[in-house]
């Protein structure tokens, strides 16, 4: 198995900066995403380290071997997973599939194409034409001629975009086991944070150019390092800051609270609400209510369709403290 | 990396190869000679008068009559439509000058048609209306006749592409049909027919067959009676840098007019045309307004040639119609080859490398085509007169002069036909090869040509035509006793054997007739 590390890097287009001193390790067998808004330059990190793009400065490892120097040259330890799977129209399924078995003798190709339709769940569609392919079989085809070569790092830019929510849910768990079962390293490119939250051993978040953190899901998730990256992860609330400490001239922190941590409570408490909006959403209701004490501050709440809170009589935020995350502007 | 400079450099000779002639005659213009002060006393006002009434005249016909057979077709239903919606193209498969050949021999004074009707009503010339065919308004229709075309088809993409929303929200308003044809259907597609009429225009302005036959005086007439008549070679290249710098203002106002307009819908908005059905009264009127342009501008000549060709071929079908059909034959698959390659060159490279100095010349090299066929031939002229004299050679009056001047004018055409190829080969299929670690000739061999080959089959089809048409360029750098199709039939016409000149021009009408149904064949897909 086999590592990437990157160190770094840096990429401009003409007078843009895309990217600076971007680095980030991925061990053996891990699978680490890279998550961010649309055009922040995640694939263009992919790009770079399948050697498709070399206008970067910096250095890119494959365990020990430095890319820098072949970077016309793609290795064949790195497979790619293209966003649009880039599959060739006038080659079936299994021409497809043998397609980079070019070194090998026609039986071993044949062997090796069988194997893999068989493991893909391909065979009964070997003999058709790419747009007679559903965009799941698509996928599988893509993922096993890059399988098919022996790859030991698998980059996936963006894989499960064209899929719709049912087959993306399916997909994920299972490209996810293949990759542990495959004991490939793996990096995936997504701006989709439950992708990335449920794919990841690590994930590292883009802002502003940079990593702004990199770290496992369950870490990001609860001890965000910044309002950004809360905020980017899952819908927050922000609470007033004299609730909690008494300077409240204090603006380079702020107290949050994810949405699906905000409860509600018919008990009265210091945190008195008042219902501003309501909105049917099918399973639950939005509320969005402000603070009694404080008008100009209001929260959402997602109040389940069956719950024991009473809108008719006073409402109050229900705070667990051990919710609560403070995080730096 | 070897092979891709390779392909850029072979690019910068070609554009600068191509550029030469333009250039040359450019200069030309500074340049002092004789006759020009008699050419501006006599004659320059009238080639520049009926240069720009030649202009105003198409552009007004082609206008009217592209735009409503685009709009009825796109819009309606009614006898006939899914016909004329392809039929309405074919009368582009007549070249401008076959159908002025034919036009001239059906209607002028001692026309088949005229001396029928006379003979029907027992009456002489000077007793009845006669319209002589013959003069710069017969020139103006009967081009237009073959040049609407132009106007119909790129109205028709733009209102299918773009206007099904905008008509239905017109419709929501309240607005009658005819209402919204005039107040919105007309000032949504002024850029696409303007565009259309542009190109009309530019060919009009080009040509040469059809005012030497009918004697309407225009800076290519003048070009080859300067050339040919007063053998000044100084003032033909300043006539015909006069027609390139006023071409080149036609294709400035173009792309001025569109610089911030779209052709093309994006294509997750397009919601198809919902077409009315027509009845009664507004289905007939419908169905003459197309019938008419397809009947002047295709059947009735085509109807007309095919008599003539019946009647004629015999003597004219011999060994020496043979020997120039095998010419025009070898000269059309040789140069289609050759300029098909040439694209190729061009675009894989602009494909591989992706920077600006590669689009930069394939951009110039594109210029070629809008350059009348006239002016090309008198530039290359020029361009071998020079290196004939510095390399003690002889390349004008060649062959070789003949296909330089086909590859200036005709490489843009393929190199448009293959942009458009590989704008549907995304770039991540050539990244997928080189992530699998596959060579770049096997690339090219496995993916880009399968890929591709449809482009190279229409790219040889379309330039193959386009040579087999082509006259004024063919006549002037064409060698001694060298003739094509295109150039027999007018000399034909030029002994007054219009009806003879119909069967070398039948050739060229039915190779005409398939690139338009290619054509046709494209758009319903």
């Amino acid at each position: 198995m086999i590592g990437i590390s990157v160190k770094n890097f840096s990429i401009s287009f003409g007078n843009t900066t895309i990217l600076e001193n971007i680095s980030f390790d991925v061990k053996e067998g891990e699978i680490v995403t890279i998550l961010g808004p649309s055009g922040c330059g995640k694939s263009t990190i992919l790009r770079s380290i399948a050697s498709l793009e070399d206008k970067y400065t910096g250095e890119i490892f494959l365990n020990e071997t430095c890319l820098v120097n072949s970077k016309d040259k793609c290795n064949s330890d790195i497979g790619y997973i293209f966003q649009d799977y880039a599959l060739f129209p006038h080659l079936n399924v299994k021409e497809n599939i043998e397609f980079a078995l070019y070194k090998l003798s026609t039986n071993e190709k044949q062997k090796k194409v069988d194997k893999l339709l068989k493991q893909f769940d391909l065979i009964e569609h070997k003999n058709k034409q790419i747009h007679e392919l559903s965009g799941g079989q698509q996928q599988r085809v893509s993922i096993a001629r890059v399988i098919a070569y022996e790859p030991k790092v698998l980059l996936l830019d963006e894989p499960f975009s064209n899929l719709d929510t049912i087959l993306r849910a399916k997909t994920k768990s299972w490209l996810k086991n293949l990759i542990k079962e495959l004991g490939l390293s793996a990096i995936l490119v997504t701006h989709d944070q439950k992708e990335a939250l449920s794919m990841s051993d690590k994930i590292g978040i883009i802002n502003n150019k940079k990593i702004v953190q990199f770290d496992t899901p369950k870490n990001i998730y609860e001890k965000p390092n910044s309002f950004y990256v809360a905020n980017f992860l899952s819908e927050i609330n922000t609470l007033p800051n004299e609730f909690f400490e008494n300077n409240i001239d204090n603006i380079s922190s702020k107290y949050i609270l994810r949405v699906n941590d905000t409860k509600l409570s018919n008990i009265e408490s210091e945190y008195k609400l008042q219902l501003e909006d309501i909105s049917y959403c099918g399973d639950y209701n939005e509320l969005k209510l402000s603070f009694y004490n404080k008008p100009s501050s209001s929260i959402i709440v997602k109040l389940p369709s069956i719950s024991n809170i009473s809108l008719e009589k006073d409402l109050y935020l229900d705070l667990n403290k051990n919710n609560i995350i403070k995080v730096i502007l | 990396m070897k092979y891709l400079n390779k392909l850029t450099i072979s690019s910068v000779i070609l554009t600068l190869l191509i550029c030469i002639p333009a250039l040359l005659l450019f200069l030309n213009i500074f340049v002092e000679s004789e006759n020009w002060q008699h050419l501006v006393d006599t004659v320059l006002f009238e080639y520049i008068f009926n240069s720009l009434y030649i202009m105003f005249g198409v552009a007004f016909l082609t206008s009217i009559i592209g735009f409503t057979t685009a709009y009825f077709t796109t819009f309606y239903k009614f006898t006939g439509s899914s016909f004329f919606q392809y039929g309405l193209i074919l009368p582009f498969a007549i070249p401008t000058y076959i159908i002025s050949y034919v036009y001239g021999g059906m209607f002028d004074i001692t026309g088949t048609v005229t001396t029928y009707i006379l003979d029907l009503l027992g009456k002489t010339l000077d007793e009845v209306i006669f319209f002589d065919i013959m003069s710069i308004e017969g020139a103006i229709i009967v081009m237009s006749l073959v040049l609407y075309p132009y106007v119909y088809l790129i109205s028709k993409t733009y209102l299918q592409a773009e206007s099904s929303s905008i008509v239905d929200a017109s419709k929501t308003l309240g607005l009658s049909n005819f209402q919204i044809f005039y107040k919105v259907i007309i000032p949504i597609s002024r850029p696409a027919i303007i565009a259309g009429v542009i190109l009309a225009v530019m060919e009009a302005v080009a040509d040469f067959g059809v005012m030497d036959y009918y004697g309407v005086s225009t800076f290519v007439t003048g070009i080859f009676r300067t050339w040919y008549g007063m053998g000044s070679v100084e003032d033909a290249s300043k006539l015909a840098s006069m027609l390139m710098l006023f071409v080149f203002l036609l294709i400035f106002l173009e792309k001025y007019q569109r610089r911030n307009k779209r052709y093309k819908s994006n294509g997750k908005d397009f919601k198809p045309i919902r077409k009315q059905k027509l009845e009664g009264k507004s289905n007939i009127f419908a169905f003459i307004l197309c019938f008419i342009p397809f009947f002047l501008g295709f059947l009735l000549p085509f109807t007309q040639m095919s008599y003539w060709f019946y009647i004629s071929y015999e003597s004219i079908i011999d060994e020496d119609f043979l020997t120039i059909f095998y010419q025009t034959l070898s000269l059309g698959i040789f140069t289609s080859i050759l300029i098909t390659f040439l694209a190729f060159i061009f675009t894989y490279n602009i494909r591989l490398h992706k920077n600006k100095v590669a689009e930069s010349l394939t951009q110039i090299s594109k210029l070629g085509y809008s350059i009348p066929g006239a002016v090309v031939a008198v530039g290359i002229l020029s361009f071998f007169a020079i290196v004939d004299n510095s390399l003690d050679i002889l390349l004008s009056g060649t062959i070789i002069a003949v296909i330089f001047g086909y590859i200036v004018r005709f490489l843009a055409i393929s190199i448009n036909n293959y942009e458009s190829g590989f704008s549907k080969i995304p770039q991540t299929y050539d990244d997928a090869c080189k992530t699998m670690n596959i060579s770049s000739f096997q690339t090219f061999y496995k993916v880009t040509l399968p890929l591709i080959k449809n482009s190279i089959m229409a790219s040889f089809i379309i330039i193959f035509i386009e040579v087999i048409k082509e006259l004024p360029l063919t006549m002037i750098l064409r060698p001694f006793n060298f003739d094509t199709l295109a150039v027999y039939s007018h000399e034909l016409v030029g002994q007054a054997q219009v009806i003879e000149s119909s069967v070398p021009a039948m050739f060229i009408v039915i190779l005409g007739i398939i690139s338009v149904l290619a054509i046709a064949h494209k758009m319903k897909n």
